[in-house]
């Protein structure tokens, strides 16, 4: 009786099954690195329909975040500011620049100007900005250095994980309450004034939930 | 050693005692009922009905393909933010904003405060600065809101249906006005609601004055106000009592159903419940007892401490005998001869008010006739009640015609032009004024309306519909209860194109000034002083006008010859038999006379006692049933409704369909056996039956007002009731779903007892003969003892309840009335779905707070269940409620089983329900000892009702518009597969506690992160209008939870499972009178629990805390 199998073939399920283990090795690493907000998201710098520039207004003229962003410090939202804020400076500043075509029609006709969304958590997630930056959270921490970006970038992931990483040590990234719209400064523990950032966490009682409801309900 | 808590299943003995029950069925153990407890959920709740396996897989090959077509496109779609152009005042993005407003029904409103998220409101809740309700609020104003969005509401304006622009509208109520002013309104009639708007009643004043010789007619179906001729009986003066509960003591209410169809309800609630609501022991002896005659069964009869079913036509016969007794006189004998009733019973009654002088309250069903109430008000004043327990005001006399004036002068052909604002006379018209025919035969109809509905679909030669506004899209004025002006404020601008009511008169009056907002701002400037500008704003900012409630009238007496003029007014008792059956038509609970048929949220909201949602039923007797052969009289496979052990085989309530018959006018509906009705009475609820409604109301129910004519409004006598013969309609009864068996689910005692033994609670159940897990910490504080958790080696891992609140609720039994306000208003605060009648029959209602509605006689002999001994259903039941939601749980059962941690527990005691961590095992619900989860079966947001089976292949892709405006944006919306349940309103906690922490860390005081008490409510607190439910934070000693669960009544449902549930109940008390005939010295589902516990009667007086048996 002649064998069926050839000879190699006795290899065959090593091969095959290490084959798996590449493959399966590939596909894991492929979706934990490609399929991830850190990999699809950072970076994101749609065209806006205002050429606005952040390094401009928040750099190098120093202007606060609260200016335009009014309500971060009482609302869940970081508001968009209306055109009539951007009117408050630019009926006098530019006022002909063909650039803000688009805010001065806003302004004289109502029609919002379509800003192009680029930080957005899911529909189930509840995040409120007002919470953060009164309990010494600066804007830098999610956002980036948005006073150096003359094109808005999503800079940070903004996966749950980074929410979380943050939540488990809250302390790493507290900054003075005076310091959270300045985003040049260092955060308590960078700037090696730890024992302040500890002092902080117990008499502010912070306690960084890190059960499902502090996002979902 | 690990402990092992053996769960007491019932031995064959105890399931021979009587126990609670929640059906007939259940009482009855049917076979059908049987196999039906043994299930998970309820037949069909858990299997794709209609699909088999192939059709399955094809669907799936149909999605898989579209999905395929999908991934091209697998980048995130652009989003944009859109600012406003110009900064609005005080709005905030995503901070609601709050205004006051007010929800006008007929001639009482209800004052509301509305949410609004940028301009689009989304909750409505009672109106805090309007005191009598204190913030409270009523089902169907919490409900209102939905009628905003309706897909089905008028949304142009339409001539002999086709569009009408708003201009052409404008010039032809242009001509309408030059037309009949020049001929000082001949041949012009309106038929309106009623209204209390000030506004209106000054308009109208000056359309009487400009068209004199047109006629103003005003009809309203439903009466939620006394009649003024009883007060004309009996003081010859026009005016209407105003009731004060709250001191009442003894209050006998004659076939008036106060917490519910008067409309003041909401304040007499809320005030019945102040008397009610006991603390300690000290209290009881101020507890209130309420006495009700009654011939349907409804929410008052079933908070009643003795409830005497009669007939509604034998009322005044009862009112004459009681007056006898109360005022000491046989005037009234001959009007009280031919009356059923224990004579004790009336005496006794009658003693217990005298003994009660000046805190009594005698009051009568709107309903009733004038002599009824003239009866009361004549035993109130013997009683010395004026002034304390009621107070007259003053009721002007209006020069209004009725419908049945105006339907002589059609027939007379006088009308030329009639202009119907709101109602739907087509619908809801006295049957014998045949009103279709007449408004066909009107030359020209103008009709203003909400919904182009059956009186718009009346084709006269000339019709007009003009498209109206929801009271949150335009201006108005009200008066609320007492008589308070309340402003109506709109949150939006009109969805579509409607008009405003006063607009409309304003411009049949040829007025250059229509503007529904100047003419408000003018009514109420005018009675302001200041200011007017700063007097209007603070109007509106208040919701109301102080001081402008009604004051009473002083000095009342009856006259002296009241009565003969009752005597002579009081209606011949009919004769009620099984051949002459009286109808009782009532409004519904839930869509009222109909105007809120096509209100989704009030269609499935089930009827707080017959549980039935969708639909209306003829409900009869148990007496009755069986005399119609629809109840068996021999035992054995006795079945309820229905005769074949079939019928009930698929978990379904399917009923006989009869023909109920007065004269020659019938209708035609299913059969409902309702125990506690009076025997030969048959209740219908009005407004079901609707045809042009809308998707939600259409074909739900059968149209009652076939049987109403202008001399029976509602009672009917001399009916007839026939089955038909082999007809079934199929019921969606909410009733027979989530049964717990027999166990003390609602503990209750008298006051007796209760004044004996404060802690009552604990001597019933099966906790005192459980080892307790938590011996050690049974004694501990409850702060320290929510944050202490007790895991008896359990290997699930509970998190530390280390946070700084810890929430906990507590409902007091004794006051909750069952009227279903929080379930509505949980739906609109967490965006529960309406899943419609199919799916409710199936067991897949979405409410996440239920209301239980057991009954229980006392009088089920020991060897009823398994044996065939007393199968009788009960005739007579006292009727135990208690809302149901998620418990809670420290020890929740559901999290053991969860497979992916969807379910989990917060440092503050919350249960969590993660909806995007959920994969549908539904593992949790099955495990769930309160049967409180609520499963997702389709996307009920995203598919219209008629074609959930069909996904997204039906015809409704998307969730439509109005229906996203609608949704609360603080709460997710769920997706089909996932699990569900109440969160304490999680949103709520959780903007509570930023907003407080903010303010606090912006006020300097950073350290400051526990919300305090009261900050905020959950949403079925905040409605509730007995305050019943208490929420709030365990470790804060001042806090109203801690002291509601401090009280001696609070215990635990299922409590010997160790699930140790964070909402408690307090324990209901009955306040029966030991000298009456039906009194029995321990409540009857006491009696139940004595008889299924110690196994017989003599054993009650083994029976911790019990007294000797029952006297009956």
């Amino acid at each position: 009786m002649s064998y069926v199998f050839p000879k190699w073939s006795n290899k065959l399920p090593l091969q095959i099954v290490i084959y798996l283990l590449v493959l399966g090795g590939t596909v894991t690493a492929g979706v934990t690195y490609y399929c991830t907000p850190k990999y699809l998201r950072v970076g994101y710098a749609p065209v806006q329909p205002v050429p606005y520039d952040h390094s401009l207004h928040a750099g190098q003229l120093g202007m606060d975040c609260r200016y335009c962003h009014s309500n971060v410090d009482q609302s869940g939202f970081a508001n968009i500011p209306t055109a009539q804020t951007c009117m408050n400076c630019h009926s006098l500043v530019k006022p002909q620049s063909p650039l803000l075509a688009v805010v001065r029609a806003s302004y004289q006709t109502g029609e919002p100007v379509p800003w192009v969304q680029i930080h957005k958590t899911p529909d189930y997630v509840y995040f409120n900005h007002a919470i953060h930056v009164n309990r010494g959270i600066s804007c830098v921490e999610c956002h980036g250095k948005i006073n150096e970006m003359p094109v808005v970038y999503h800079a940070q992931s903004l996966s749950m994980r980074f929410c979380l990483d943050c939540h488990r040590a809250p302390e790493n990234r507290l900054r003075a309450p005076q310091d959270v719209y300045h985003l040049e400064s260092p955060t308590l523990v960078a700037g090696g004034r730890t024992a302040q950032a500890a002092e902080m966490i117990r008499d502010w009682r912070i306690k960084a939930p890190d059960t499902c409801n502090a996002c979902h309900r | 050693m690990k402990r092992k808590l053996e769960h007491p299943a019932p031995s064959a003995r105890e399931l021979h005692g009587p126990r609670y029950w929640r059906s007939l069925d259940e009482l009855l153990e049917t076979p059908g009922f049987r196999s039906y407890l043994e299930r998970e959920f309820p037949e069909g709740a858990s299997t794709v009905e209609g699909v088999d396996r192939r059709q399955f897989f094809k669907l799936m090959a149909a999605s898989f393909a579209l999905g395929g077509i999908g991934l091209a496109g697998c980048r995130r779609p652009e989003a944009y933010i859109m600012p406003y152009g110009k900064s609005v005042e005080e709005v905030k993005d995503g901070m609601p904003l709050y205004f006051a407003t007010a929800m006008p029904l007929r001639r009482v409103a209800t004052p509301l405060v509305a949410e609004t998220f940028q301009g689009r409101p989304t909750k409505l809740e009672g109106n805090p600065s309007y005191l009598p309700h204190g913030g409270a609020g009523s089902l169907i104003s919490q409900a209102s809101l939905l009628d905003l969005y309706d897909p089905d509401r008028a949304k142009e304006h339409l001539r002999d249906g086709a569009p009408l622009a708003a201009a052409d509208l404008n010039d032809l109520l242009a001509s309408l006005s030059r037309n009949y002013t020049a001929k000082r309104g001949a041949g012009l009639a309106f038929l309106a609601e009623s209204s209390s708007s000030l506004t209106r009643a000054a308009l109208v004043a000056r359309l009487k004055a400009a068209m004199p010789e047109a006629i103003w007619a005003e009809y309203e179906p439903v009466a939620d106000d006394p009649p003024i001729e009883g007060a004309r009986l009996a003081f010859g003066r026009d005016v209407k009592p105003v009731y004060h509960f709250a001191p009442a003591r003894r209050i006998v209410s004659l076939d008036h159903d106060f917490l519910r169809a008067e409309a003041a309800s909401l304040t007499y609630a809320r005030d019945f419940a102040r008397g009610r609501r006991v603390s300690g022991p000290e209290e009881a002896d101020h507890m209130n007892r309420l006495y009700m005659a009654e011939s349907g069964l409804t929410i008052t009869g079933a908070m009643a401490d003795h409830r005497l079913r009669i007939a509604s036509s034998h009322v005044p016969a009862l009112a004459a005998a009681l007056a006898g007794r109360v005022l000491g006189t046989d005037a009234y004998a001959r009007m009280a001869t031919g009356l059923d009733v224990k004579p004790e019973w009336i005496a006794e009654c009658a003693a217990d008010l005298l003994a009660h002088r000046g805190e009594s309250l005698v009051t009568a069903g709107p309903h009733q006739p004038a002599a009824v109430h003239a009866l009361a008000y004549l035993m109130n004043a013997a009683l010395g009640n004026f002034g304390r327990t009621i107070d007259f005001v003053a009721v002007e006399a209006e020069a209004v015609a009725s419908i049945a004036d105006l339907a002589g002068a059609i027939r007379a052909g006088a009308v030329k032009t009639l202009i119907i604002l709101g109602g739907n006379p087509a619908y809801n018209a006295p049957a014998d004024l045949d009103w279709p025919a007449l408004q066909k035969s009107v030359a020209e109809v103008v009709r203003y309306g909400y919904y182009v509905d059956e009186t718009s679909a009346v084709a006269s030669p000339s019709r007009v519909h003009i498209a109206g506004t929801h009271y949150l899209e335009s201006w108005g004025d009200a008066r609320a209860a007492d008589g308070t002006i309340v402003p109506i404020q709109p949150m939006i601008l009109p969805l579509f194109d409607g008009t405003n009511e006063l607009t409309l008169l304003a411009r049949l009056l040829g007025d250059d000034v229509s503007d529904p907002y100047t003419l408000v701002y003018r009514t109420i400037t005018k009675l302001t002083s200041g200011d007017p500008e700063k007097a209007f704003r603070q109007f509106l900012f208040e919701g109301l006008l102080p001081g402008t409630a009604w004051a009473p009238v002083a000095g009342l007496a009856p006259r002296p010859d009241a009565g003969a003029g009752i005597i002579a007014a009081a209606p011949k008792a009919e004769e009620v038999s099984a051949r002459s059956l009286e109808v009782r038509l009532v409004p519904d609970h839930k869509i009222d006379d109909g105007r809120f048929a096509n209100n989704g949220w009030l269609q499935e909201c089930p009827d707080p006692i017959t549980r039935l949602a969708w639909d209306n039923a003829i409900l009869v007797s148990p007496r009755l049933g069986r005399e119609l052969g629809i109840l068996p009289h021999s035992a054995g496979v006795v079945q309820v409704a229905r005769t074949e052990t079939s019928d009930w085989d698929r978990g379904r309530d399917v009923a006989h369909v009869g023909v109920l018959r007065v004269g020659d006018r019938t209708i035609r509906g299913p059969i409902q056996i309702q125990p506690g009705l009076a025997n030969y009475t048959v209740v219908v609820a009005l407004g079901y039956g609707r045809t042009h409604s809308g998707r939600a109301g259409n074909g739900a129910g059968f149209n009652a007002y076939a049987l109403r004519t202008s001399a029976a409004m509602h009672t009917v006598a001399g009916a007839t009731l026939q089955v038909v013969a082999g007809e079934w309609y199929q019921l969606a009864n909410t009733q027979e779903h989530w049964s717990m068996e027999g166990r003390e689910i609602v503990r209750e005692a008298n006051v007796d007892e209760f004044k004996r033994n404060p802690a009552f609670v604990a001597a019933i159940g099966l906790e005192q003969h459980s080892p307790p897990y938590d011996a050690a910490s049974a004694k501990l504080p409850l702060a320290e003892k929510a944050a202490e958790i007790p895991r008896g080696n359990s290997l699930y891992v509970t998190p530390r309840f280390d946070g700084v609140h810890q929430w906990g609720m507590s409902i007091d039994l004794n006051t909750c009335i069952g009227c279903q306000a929080c379930v509505v208003a949980c739906q609109a605060e967490n965006n529960v779905p309406i899943v419609g009648k199919d799916q409710v029959v199936r067991g897949r209602e979405m409410h996440w707070i239920r209301i239980d509605r057991y009954y229980s006689d006392g009088r089920i002999a020991p060897g009823a269940f398994g044996g065939a001994e007393n199968h009788e259903i009960p005739e007579d039941p006292q009727v135990s409620i208690e809302p149901m939601a998620c418990q809670q749980c420290e020890l929740a059962p559901c999290e053991t089983v969860c497979p992916v941690n969807a379910t989990v527990h917060d440092g503050e005691g919350l249960n969590l329900m993660v909806y995007n961590r959920c994969v549908g095992t539904r593992y949790c619900a099955n495990n769930c000892p309160y049967k409180v989860r609520r499963f997702n079966f389709f996307d009920w947001n995203k598919r219209a009702t008629d074609a959930l089976y069909m996904g997204p292949l039906g015809h409704q892709k998307q969730m439509p518009e109005l229906l996203q405006m609608v949704q609360n944006p603080e709460v997710t919306v769920r997706m089909r597969g996932v699990m569900e349940k109440c969160t304490y309103c999680i949103q709520r906690i959780e903007n509570a506690r930023i907003r407080h922490t903010v303010e606090a860390t912006q006020a300097g005081r950073p350290g400051d992160v526990v919300i305090p008490d009261g900050t905020f409510q959950t949403a079925c607190q905040q409605v509730c209008p007995v305050e019943a439910i208490v929420f709030g934070n365990l470790l804060d000693p001042e806090s109203r939870v801690v002291k509601a669960k401090a009280q001696p009544r609070t215990y635990s449902v299922l409590g010997y499972l160790n699930t140790r549930p964070r909402t408690t109940y307090l324990g209901r008390l009955r306040n029966p009178n030991p000298r009456m005939p039906d009194y029995s010295d321990l409540p009857l589902s006491r009696v139940e629990y004595n008889l299924k516990t110690y196994h017989s009667r003599e054993g009650e007086a083994a029976a911790p805390g019990a007294g000797p048996g029952e006297k009956r």
